[in-house]
C-alpha cells in the first residue's frame, strides 16, 4: 500500500527543498566565515586544517541529513530510550576519562575527532520527550504526575554536565526541555508554583553551586568595566567588531577587530562578529532573515506532522536552533552576558555541526513523511 | 492507513499553540534588527573609527614575585625596583628606523636589533602590545632617553621589578632563575597550567630550580591599565562612551605568594664558602634529620641575577658549554659510584643477616682470588683480621668483598633498595636522577646478561652498575643515624600569602622505618648501633679515614669514599691522585652525621674530581661547625671526652684514605 504511494511520486520530489536551500545558503555563508576567522593564524593550527575539516564534518553532517530523511523518524523515537542511555553513557564517561581543556572536561578523544557528548544529548533529549510526550493527550495542560517523568529526563543530563562544568550546555538543555513541555502546555498552578520554586533554586545556587568564574560573568555583565581585559573587553570588542561593520562592512578579511585577534574564540563562539564585521547590516540580517526562514518553515512542518511524535520532534529540534541563535547572537551584539554558546551551522565544531545536521534531517524526515497522505 | 488519520488528528490538538511560535520569531527577528541597526547604523560610524585607531592603550603591570626567605625569615630571594624602556609599535608607524636610531644611541644597542625587536613582536602579539627594549636601565641610560622621550611617539621609561638574588651564585641551583618565556615553552606550558594561568610572549617565568618549580605560587598575577590615548599614545580623557561604557580601567597586580625554605641561610652561607669557595666541583646537601634541608650546594656556580636582566649570549654560551657543568643541580641530577661510602650499608645488611657479628673477626689481606680474577685492596698490605667496625674505620676492601660473597646481590638489594638507593628521593626540584641499585633482574632486562658473582663484590663496595646522588647517601646515612627512618627530604617549608598568612605548610615525612614492629622491613637497634658506631670512628679514631676533620666538641660520624672516574691499569692503581690530569682524578665522597651520638643533621658531600673523601670531610667539618655555633653554642666551649681512641699501637699512615680499588684480571 506504501509502496504503490511512493511509486506515484518521486523520491526527490518529495524532500522539502525549501528547507534544504535555507541550510545550504547558512552553510555557504559559515564556510567563508570560518575562512575568514582562522587564515592566517596558525597558532589555531592553521586554516588548512580548520577549515577543511569544517568542510569535511559539513559533508558527513549532509549524508547524515538525507541518511535521516530516507529513514521513518520513528525508528528514532522507538529507540529513543536506547540513544537517550547510551548518550547519557558517554557523558558520564567524560568524567572518566574525559578530554580537559580550558578547565572543564568535555570531551571524548577518539583520536581524530573529538566527540562532545553534551552536543548529541540535547536530540537524545528531544528523541525522548517525543517519543514520551506523545502517547497520551492533554489539551487541559500538564498536571504534575504527568510532568515527572520528563523532568527526570531532563534533569538527569542538566546535572551530569552542569557537574563537568558546563552550564552553557546545562542551561541549554533545561531551556530546551522546559520550551518542549511549555509547548504542551502546563498547568497554570503548576507554572506559578515552579516560577517561585525556580527563584529559590537560582537563589541557592548562586550561593552553592556556582563556580567563581561562573559568578564572575555575571558580576561582569552587569559591570563590563570591572575586568576591561577579561569577559567585559570580550564584549565591548565584539560590539565594537560588529558596529564597525557599518551597512555593507568591510569586506572579505579585511575586519580588523577580528584580524587584528581583538576577539577571543572568532572561529566558534564569536563567529557571527566576524561575519558582522566584514559584511555588516547587510550580511547580519541575511544571516538572521534565514534563521528566521528556517523557523518558520519548521514550525509550517510541525503542523504538517502525520503523528504527535513528529510534531514534538520538529519542535524540540526547532528550540535547539532557535535558543542557540538566540543566546549567541545576543551575546555577540551585547544583548546577554558572554557564555559559550556556538552558533548553529556558522561556528566551527564538528560534534556541533553533526548534531545539527542530524536533527534537520529528522525535520526533513518529519516533512517527507507527510507526503504520505 | 486509518491509524495515520487517527494520528493527524491527534496532532492537529497542537495547532492552535503555533500561533505564539510565530509571534516569537517575529520578536527576535525584529529585535535583532533593532539591535543590529543601532549598532552598525546610527552607532555605525563611531564604532568604526575606534575599531580603525583602536585608542586603547593596554599596559601591563608586573605582578612581583614572591619573596623566598631562609627558615629563620631572612631573605633569599627578593625584587628590587628598576627602570625599563618600552616602545608602543602602534604609535611608531613609519618611523621605525629613526626611532631605533635614536634610541639605540641612547642605549649603545644596535639600531637594528631594535626594530628586529619591535617586527617580531608585532608579527606575534600585534601593534598593540608594548614592545620592552631594555631593562635595568643605569642613571645615564635614563637620562638619554628622557631626553629624547618626547620626540619620538611611543616611547616610555616605566618602572619595573627585578628579581634579586644576595647571595649571588650561593644556592644558585636551588632557588633557580628567571626570564622570559621563550617562544618553544610558551605553548607547553600554556598547555600544561591550562585554565590556572595564561602566559604571553614577554612574560616573565621562573626556569630552573625553585623559581621554576614554585612559579604558580611565586608569579603572583599581573595587572593591567587599559587607558584611552590619542593618535600618538598619549593618555587621554575622553570622558566615557555610552555605548562601550567605561573603557579605561586599572587592574592591580597581585604580588606573588613567599616562600619559607627549611634552609638555613648562614649554614648554606657556611657550606657554599667552605666548597665552592675552595674550588671544589660537585653537590652537597645538609639536612636535619626529618629531612629539612639546611644548604644545598653545587659547584661551580652562576650569578642568577645575571638573569633577572636578561642574560647575554655570551654569558649564556660561557656557562652551558663550561665542562664543570655550573648549570647542574650536582646534588640530584649527577649519579656516581659511592665507592666506600656504601659499605656502612652493606655493614648493616651483613650485622642484619647474621653473616657477621659485631665481634666477628675477618681476614682481610692485600687482595684475593674469587674465581679466576683477584681482587685488591687499595692498601698493598691489607688490614689483616679485623672486626666490622675496624673494617668500616679503616675501609678494608677486602672484608666488604666477603660480606658481598657471603650475602649475595638479592639480600644486597634488598637492604639498599630500602634505604633509597636507586629511587628518587621525591624532593621538589626537579630533574632529580634515580640513581642505580643493580639486581640480576635488571642487569637481564637492561644488558641482556645472567648477573656474575663476581658482581656481588663490586657492588659491596659500592662500584660495578651502583649509582648514587649525594642527596640519596645523605638519606640513607640519616636513616642509619637514626635507627632505620628513612625521610622524605624537602625544602619548602611554607608558602604564605602575601600578607604573610600560611597557605600550605609542610611537614617531614617519614617513607620507611626499620624500627617500626609492623614495617615489612625490620633491622634491629643493635645492628645501627654497631654501625655508628664504626663511623665514629671514622672521624674520631686514631686510624679512621676522615680523623684530619675531628672537632673538640662535637662527634662527627661518616664515612669517606672513592669513586673511579676511569679504570687504571695494575701498576697505576696506587699512583698518586693529584699527579693526573684533573678530569682523570677520582670523585670524593663524604657522607655523614652530627653529633655522633645524637645525630641531629645528617650531609652528604661529592667533591668531584677531589681525589680523596677526606677532603670532603673539610667541608663537613665547616658544617658541622657552623650549625653548633649556630643552634648549640654552648657546646663550643666543652670538649669532647669520649672512649672513642682505640688503644692499639699506632701506624703511621696517612690521613687521607688510600687510593681506591682496582680489578685486575
Amino acid at each position: 500500500m506504501i509502496g504503490s504511494q511512493v511509486e506515484g511520486r518521486t523520491f526527490l520530489k518529495k524532500i522539502d527543498w525549501n528547507f534544504a536551500a535555507v541550510i545550504v545558503g547558512l552553510n555557504i555563508i559559515g564556510l567563508i566565515n570560518v575562512f575568514s576567522a582562522t587564515h592566517g593564524h596558525n597558532e589555531m593550527g592553521g586554516t588548512d586544517r580548520l577549515f577543511w575539516s569544517q568542510v569535511f564534518w559539513l559533508c558527513v553532517g549532509w549524508a547524515f541529513y538525507f541518511a535521516a530523511t530516507l529513514i521513518d523518524y520513528n525508528l528514532f523515537v522507538r529507540l529513543a530510550y536506547v540513544i537517550y542511555g547510551l548518550n547519557l553513557g558517554a557523558l558520564v564517561a567524560v568524567k572518566f576519562v574525559g578530554k580537559t581543556a580550558l578547565g572543564a572536561t568535555r570531551w571524548l578523544d577518539f583520536g581524530f575527532f573529538s566527540y562532545q557528548p553534551s552536543e548529541s544529548m540535547k536530540v537524545a533529549l528531544v528523541l525522548i520527550l517525543a517519543k514520551v510526550m506523545s502517547t497520551k493527550s492533554h489539551p487541559e495542560g500538564l498536571g504534575l504526575r504527568q510532568l515527572i517523568l520528563p523532568l527526570v529526563l531532563i534533569g538527569i543530563p542538566f546535572l551530569v554536565t552542569a557537574e563537568q562544568p558546563d552550564l552553557g550546555t546545562a542551561m541549554m538543555l533545561g531551556l530546551i526541555g522546559i520550551s518542549i513541555l511549555f509547548f504542551l502546555r502546563i498547568q497554570r498552578t503548576i507554572l506559578i508554583v515552579v516560577t517561585v520554586i525556580g527563584i529559590v533554586c537560582a537563589t541557592g545556587a548562586w550561593f552553592f553551586a556556582l563556580h567563581d568564574y561562573q559568578k564572575d560573568r555575571v558580576y561582569t555583565f552587569i559591570d563590563p568595566s570591572r575586568d576591561p581585559r577579561g569577559k567585559g573587553y570580550n564584549s565591548i570588542q565584539s560590539k565594537i567588531a560588529v558596529g564597525s561593520g557599518r551597512v555593507f562592512g568591510k569586506g572579505f578579511r579585511k575586519g580588523t577587530q577580528s584580524q587584528l585577534e581583538f576577539l577571543p574564540e572568532r572561529h566558534t563562539d564569536f563567529i557571527y562578529s566576524v561575519l558582522s564585521e566584514e559584511y555588516g547590516f547587510i550580511g547580519s540580517m541575511a544571516v538572521v532573515s534565514l534563521f528566521a526562514m528556517l523557523f518558520l518553515l519548521m514550525i509550517g512542518i510541525a503542523q504538517k506532522a502525520r503523528d504527535k511524535a513528529g510534531a514534538i520532534l520538529v519542535i524540540g529540534v526547532l528550540s535547539i536552533l532557535f535558543w542557540h541563535q538566540f543566546i549567541n547572537i545576543g551575546m555577540v551584539t551585547g544583548l546577554l552576558p558572554i557564555v559559550g554558546i556556538p552558533l548553529p551551522l556558522l561556528s566551527y565544531g564538528g560534534t556541533n555541526m553533526l548534531t545539527i545536521m542530524l536533527s534537520l534531517g529528522f525535520i526533513s524526515s518529519v516533512s517527507y513523511r507527510r507526503h504520505m497522505f | 492507513m486509518a491509524q495515520y488519520v487517527a494520528n493527524e488528528h491527534e496532532a492537529k490538538e497542537y495547532l492552535p499553540r503555533y500561533r505564539i511560535l510565530y509571534m516569537l520569531i517575529g520578536f527576535t527577528f525584529t529585535l535583532f534588527f533593532i539591535r543590529l541597526w543601532y549598532l552598525q547604523i546610527i552607532n555605525g560610524a563611531e564604532l568604526r573609527a575606534f575599531s580603525e585607531q583602536n585608542s586603547i592603550k593596554e599596559t601591563k603591570i608586573a605582578a612581583p614575585r614572591g619573596i623566598i626567605y631562609d627558615r629563620n625569615g631572612e631573605i633569599l630571594v627578593e625584587n628590587l625596583p628598576g627602570f625599563e624602556v618600552t616602545l608602543s609599535p602602534q604609535y611608531v608607524g613609519r618611523d621605525l628606523e629613526t626611532t631605533a636610531e635614536a634610541v639605540g644611541k641612547a642605549l649603545n644597542m644596535a639600531p637594528a636589533t631594535i626594530v628586529q625587536m619591535v617586527q617580531r613582536s608585532k608579527k606575534l602579539n600585534g601593534p598593540f602590545r608594548v614592545v620592552k627594549l631594555k631593562d635595568n636601565l643605569s642613571r645615564d641610560e635614563i637620562f638619554n632617553l628622557e631626553i629624547i622621550k618626547n620626540e619620538y611617539a611611543g616611547l616610555d621609561i616605566r618602572e619595573n621589578v627585578l628579581r634579586s638574588y644576595p647571595l649571588k651564585a650561593d644556592g644558585a641551583q636551588l632557588f633557580g632563575y628567571v626570564g622570559e618565556v621563550s617562544k618553544r615553552q610558551l605553548p607547553i606550558l600554556n598547555e600544561k597550567y591550562g585554565e590556572k594561568l595564561k602566559l604571553q610572549q614577554g612574560d616573565i617565568i621562573g626556569k630552573a630550580g625553585l623559581e621554576e618549580i614554585l612559579d604558580l605560587d611565586l608569579r603572583g598575577k599581573d595587572g593591567i591599565s587599559v587607558q584611552q590615548v590619542d593618535a600618538r599614545g598619549r593618555e587621554t580623557q575622553n570622558g566615557e562612551s555610552k555605548l562601550l561604557g567605561n573603557l579605561t580601567g586599572i587592574v592591580q597586580a597581585t604580588p606573588g605568594n613567599n616562600v619559607v625554605l627549611t634552609v638555613d641561610k648562614d649554614i648554606q652561607d657556611t657550606a657554599y664558602r667552605a666548597f665552592v669557595g675552595q674550588g671544589f666541583i660537585g653537590g652537597l646537601v645538609a639536612m636535619k634529620s626529618n629531612g629539612e634541608v639546611l644548604a644545598w650546594v653545587s659547584g661551580p656556580s652562576y650569578d642568577p641575577n645575571e638573569f633577572s636582566t636578561g642574560i647575554s649570549g655570551s654569558l649564556w654560551s660561557k656557562l652551558i658549554n663550561d665542562p664543570d657543568r655550573p648549570l647542574r643541580n650536582k646534588v640530584i641530577q649527577d649519579h656516581n659510584s659511592p665507592g666506600s661510602t656504601f659499605k656502612p650499608l652493606i655493614a648493616t645488611a651483613a650485622l642484619s643477616e647474621g653473616v657477621i657479628t659485631p665481634t666477628t673477626i675477618v681476614n682481610a689481606p692485600g687482595s684475593m682470588r674469587f674465581g679466576n680474577r683477584v681482587y685488591h685492596d687499595h692498601q698493598r698490605g691489607g688490614e689483616g683480621n679485623i672486626t666490622v667496625s675496624e673494617a668500616i674505620e679503616r675501609s678494608s676492601n677486602v672484608f666488604f668483598y666477603k660480606m658481598g660473597i657471603a650475602l649475595g646481590i638479592e639480600k644486597m638489594f634488598r637492604y639498599i633498595s630500602n634505604f633509597g638507593i636507586g629511587k628518587k628521593t621525591g624532593i621538589e626540584l626537579q630533574g632529580e636522577r634515580s640513581g642505580l641499585m643493580p639486581s640480576p633482574e635488571w642487569k637481564k632486562q637492561t644488558i641482556g646478561e645472567e648477573w656474575q658473582p663476581g658482581e656481588n663484590l663490586s657492588v659491596a663496595i659500592g662500584q660495578g652498575f651502583v649509582l648514587t646522588t649525594p642527596l640519596q647517601m645523605a638519606i640513607a646515612y640519616n636513616a642509619i643515624a637514626n635507627y632505620g627512618k628513612v625521610v622524605k627530604p624537602f625544602v619548602v617549608r611554607k608558602i604564605m600569602s602575601p600578607e604573610n598568612k600560611v597557605i600550605t605548610e609542610f611537614e617531614p615525612k617519614i617513607v620507611k622505618d626499620f624500627g617500626d614492629p609492623n614495617g615489612e622491613f625490620k633491622v634491629k637497634r643493635e645492628v645501627f648501633d654497631t654501625v655508628r658506631e664504626a663511623m665514629r670512628r671514622v672521624v674520631n679514631g686514631t686510624r679512621g679515614t676522615a680523623r684530619g676533620s675531628k672537632l673538640k666538641f662535637v662527634e662527627i660520624a661518616g664515612k669517606t669514599g672513592t669513586s673511579q672516574v676511569m679504570s687504571f691499569a695494575a701498576n697505576d692503581i696506587y699512583s698518586t691522585c693529584e699527579n693526573r690530569p684533573k678530569y682523570q682524578r677520582h670523585h670524593g665522597w663524604f657522607i655523614g652525621y652530627a653529633p655522633a651520638d645524637n645525630p641531629e643533621i645528617a650531609f652528604g658531600i661529592l667533591a668531584e674530581h677531589a681525589c680523596h673523601g677526606s677532603n670532603a670531610a673539610r667541608v663537613a667539618k665547616e658544617i658541622v661547625q657552623s650549625y653548633v655555633a649556630k643552634y648549640h653554642p654552648e657546646w663550643l666551649t666543652r670538649e669532647t671526652d669520649k672512649k672513642g681512641t682505640k688503644p692499639v699501637i699506632q701506624i703511621q699512615t696517612p690521613a687521607t684514605e688510600p687510593e681506591p680499588e682496582a680489578e685486575v684480571d
